[in-house]
């Protein structure tokens, strides 16, 4: 009995076996027939169909051009792009994913989400944006005046992302699922507005049950990074007491009382007072802290504006809820919470230390 | 005790004796008995495989660490009742020491039981890892090569033979062991929340609950298949220190990837990710690398090949047992015949249940079931059987 004969002739027959069944390899992933897709852009379209559009990328010296395919189902505007393009479009590289606002007002982006999780090329750590206006039009536009437009706007998402400095509320997919399934918390997405030729940040969309319900927008989003999701803004500016803070660095503390009644929130600010153009004179220590304390009292009432909005609309971004949860406690559930945060007293408290706008002392008169 | 080491030799030149075919094939061979660290490394990675992938999903609520922490513990009181066998003297005789311990008849009734475990074991811990390397890195190919693949890397491992096969468990916890550490940043905000682990406690104690701590006892159960593997292994007396050692690092790993994945994921969403360990490799990203989920993955494979052809080899060997074949020495024909008993198993499996919702369920039910029962059978068995014995 030779020893090797038998190993080599029982695979021979497994592999004739198997191949009989089908080929083990059936996508073609050579790299000059594929074409990475960096973004999904979904809108709504006629009769309650999508439409989805991408930019198609070269390898080759060639002209980009925008895909656009109004489908039913997501997956499907993924095969019909690559029905009329040359060359196959891979998701592996896709790294944002545009909702257009209208359809995140009306809800189900949960849905799409799924299809994207599920997808084994794709990788949880795709932007989720929301756009207010027309996407495609700027994209169209833009195709003339810069090339790599899609590849930049993800560079100028990944910036902000990176270190968490503030300024932007970048949520990728798993973050926002995350969210979406804890019963304490509620999602949030940034918000983008779109024309011919703009595409800025305008705030953050806040979420209840899978569906935009309010955005916040300049100063309430300066708090709400502040608040919760950078704890730091470089440049925090309020232009109703002329004055700008840098480099903010907010220290947050939470606390409720044993009944859910009341919730006492303390913040307190660092930074430095980088431009001033109001009257006060804030070489004097007496009229500084006087700026200080008016700084603190709008805060405060901002803060709480703020707050009492996000009750009105029931959505509990900050995660207040699960300040809640105690290590020897049953959670409550959801309704219950949201019983609660509807009817819960604010007591806002602001502590700001500042340095002051001049190199060196404040001089004492 | 102390004859073991010289009894060795002699044991090999009794199989020799049997048949002339022995020279080609010496699968069960023992030169030189390998030393006690090697249970430490036997014992962790035989606890680590498939189960840990999909262990959050059963635990979901953060107090289940508890569980895992309550369960190591017994495991570890289990693992001192082994380390009574490990020293014995029936031990180191393998076959002849059964046969003392229990008779004939009993043995080969074990044996028939032994080898459909082990079957079934081997069956759910591929089809698991195949799934896994299916949905991750080639959704597109026919999971029957990836069932062939691995199985035929695992059937070179061991057609090295049992003594060289124990040592690859070096290879297989060097190329495993460090995966926990690529799980560390997950412990950081921003995503980990630390008010996500409340309650610490269970404030509600379900059916499921059950079902998860039998999980996890059943996630320990690797080592009791070290019990037929002992005549390779030397047995001195401090034994159950390495023991010891090794199931402390499973409980230790255990638990940070299921604090890990529930910081990461929240008890909601966890409950519903097939394989929560896999996505949250997918969630790492370097500069450099992008898809460290497939690198991750591709190392866990050691574990499984390691996992493979051991119980491979344990498999054939029960077969000898209970096909009366023990004296005549490992055939060629009867080894690849086992493999490829395997083979159909595993295919077979796939193709009737794996593939379905309830198929699948079942299966792994069975097999945390079984696998938890033979935990607790047979360390005890073999405890009260050695005391009986010394005590006649």
């Amino acid at each position: 009995m030779l020893p090797y004969k038998h190993y080599g002739l029982l695979a021979s027959v497994c592999l004739m076996w198997m191949a009989g069944c089908s080929s083990p390899y059936v996508e073609n992933n050579l790299i000059e027939e594929i074409a990475p897709v960096v973004f999904w852009s979904i809108g709504e379209g006629t009769e309650g169909k999508l439409k989805i559009s991408t930019l198609v990328p070269p390898l080759i010296q060639e002209k980009k051009r925008l895909l656009s395919k109004e489908v039913d189902l997501l997956k499907q505007g993924g095969r019909e792009f690559n029905l009329i393009y040359y060359q196959e479009l891979k998701q592996g590289q896709l790294r944002m994913l545009l909702i257009n606002e209208e359809l995140a007002k009306k809800g189900g982006i949960e849905k799409m989400i799924n299809t994207i999780l599920v997808d084994p090329d794709i990788s949880t750590r795709v932007y989720l944006l929301i756009v207010r206006g027309d996407f495609d039009e700027y994209i169209k536009n833009q195709l003339t005046k810069q090339e790599n437009q899609d590849y930049f706007l993800y560079r100028m998402l990944k910036h902000y992302e990176k270190h968490n400095q503030g300024e932007m509320s970048i949520v990728d997919i798993h973050q926002f699922m995350k969210m979406l399934y804890s019963p304490l918390k509620d999602p949030i997405l940034p918000v983008f507005h779109s024309d011919k030729n703009n595409f800025d940040y305008l705030g953050t969309a806040l979420f209840q049950n899978d569906k935009e319900v309010m955005v916040i927008q300049d100063l309430d989003d300066n708090i709400f990074q502040l608040l919760d999701n950078d704890h730091f803004l470089k440049v925090l500016a309020i232009p109703k007491l002329s004055i700008s803070l840098g480099r903010v660095r907010s220290n947050v503390r939470m606390k409720l009382s044993e009944d859910y009644s009341t919730l006492s929130l303390h913040v307190g600010l660092q930074g430095r007072m980088e431009e001033y153009q109001g009257e006060l004179d804030i070489q004097s220590e007496k009229q500084l802290e006087q700026l200080i304390h008016e700084v603190k009292v709008y805060l405060e009432e901002q803060t709480s504006d703020l707050i009492k909005k996000m009750q009105r609309w029931k959505v509990d971004p900050l995660e207040v809820g699960t300040h809640s949860l105690k290590p020897f406690s049953k959670e409550i559930t959801e309704e219950q919470w949201l019983k609660y945060w509807e009817n819960m007293k604010i007591n806002v408290d602001y502590e700001i230390k500042v340095h002051p706008l001049i190199n060196g002392s404040v001089q004492v008169r | 005790m102390d004859e073991n080491t010289s009894e060795i030799p002699k044991t090999t030149a009794e199989i020799a004796e049997g048949d002339e075919e022995v020279r080609s094939l010496f699968l069960y061979n023992r030169t030189s008995p390998i030393g006690g660290i090697y249970f430490l490394f036997l014992v962790n990675r035989m606890q680590m495989h498939y189960f840990i992938l999909i262990m959050p999903v059963y635990l979901v609520h953060s107090y289940m660490v508890w569980g895992i922490i309550v369960m190591g513990l017994l495991s570890q009181l289990n693992l001192m009742m082994m380390s009574k066998w490990f020293n014995s003297s029936y031990a180191a005789k393998g076959y002849q020491g059964f046969l003392q311990l229990f008779g004939k008849r009993a043995v080969q009734v074990f044996a028939i039981l032994g080898f459909l475990i082990i079957l079934f074991k081997i069956s759910i811990i591929t089809l698991g890892y195949v799934e896994m390397l299916h949905s991750f890195i080639y959704p597109s190919m026919n999971k029957k090569w990836l069932i062939l693949m691995i199985l035929l890397i695992s059937l070179f491992v061991a057609s090295h033979g049992m003594e060289k096969t124990l040592r690859f468990v070096i290879i297989a916890f060097l190329c495993g062991a460090w995966i926990v550490i690529m799980f560390i940043p997950f412990f950081f905000p921003p995503i980990a929340n630390y008010r996500d682990l409340y309650p610490l406690i269970p404030t509600e104690w379900s059916g499921q609950s059950w079902q998860g701590l039998l999980f996890i006892w059943s996630a320990f159960s690797g080592p009791v298949y070290l019990v037929f593997m002992v005549p390779w292994l030397s047995s001195n007396k401090k034994i159950s220190k390495y023991l010891v050692i090794g199931n402390m690092l499973t409980i230790i790993e255990f638990s940070l990837l299921f604090i890990a994945s529930v910081l990461f994921y929240g008890s909601n969403f966890l409950s519903k990710i097939n394989f929560p360990i896999g996505y949250m490799g997918s969630y790492i990203q370097t500069s450099g690398l992008e898809r460290i989920d497939h690198i991750l993955i591709s190392f866990h494979m050691f574990n499984y090949v390691f996992d493979i052809s051991i119980l491979l080899l344990s498999l054939y060997g029960a077969g000898r047992v209970f096909m009366r074949k023990m004296n005549k020495g490992a055939t060629r024909i009867g080894f690849l015949s086992s493999w490829f008993i395997i083979l159909m198993s595993i295919i077979l499996m796939d193709q009737w249940l794996w593939e379905t919702i309830p198929g699948q369920k079942m299966l792994l039910n069975i097999q945390i079931w079984l696998g938890a029962f033979i935990y607790l059978l047979v360390p005890a068995i073999l405890f009260t059987a050695v005391k009986r014995k010394e005590s006649m």
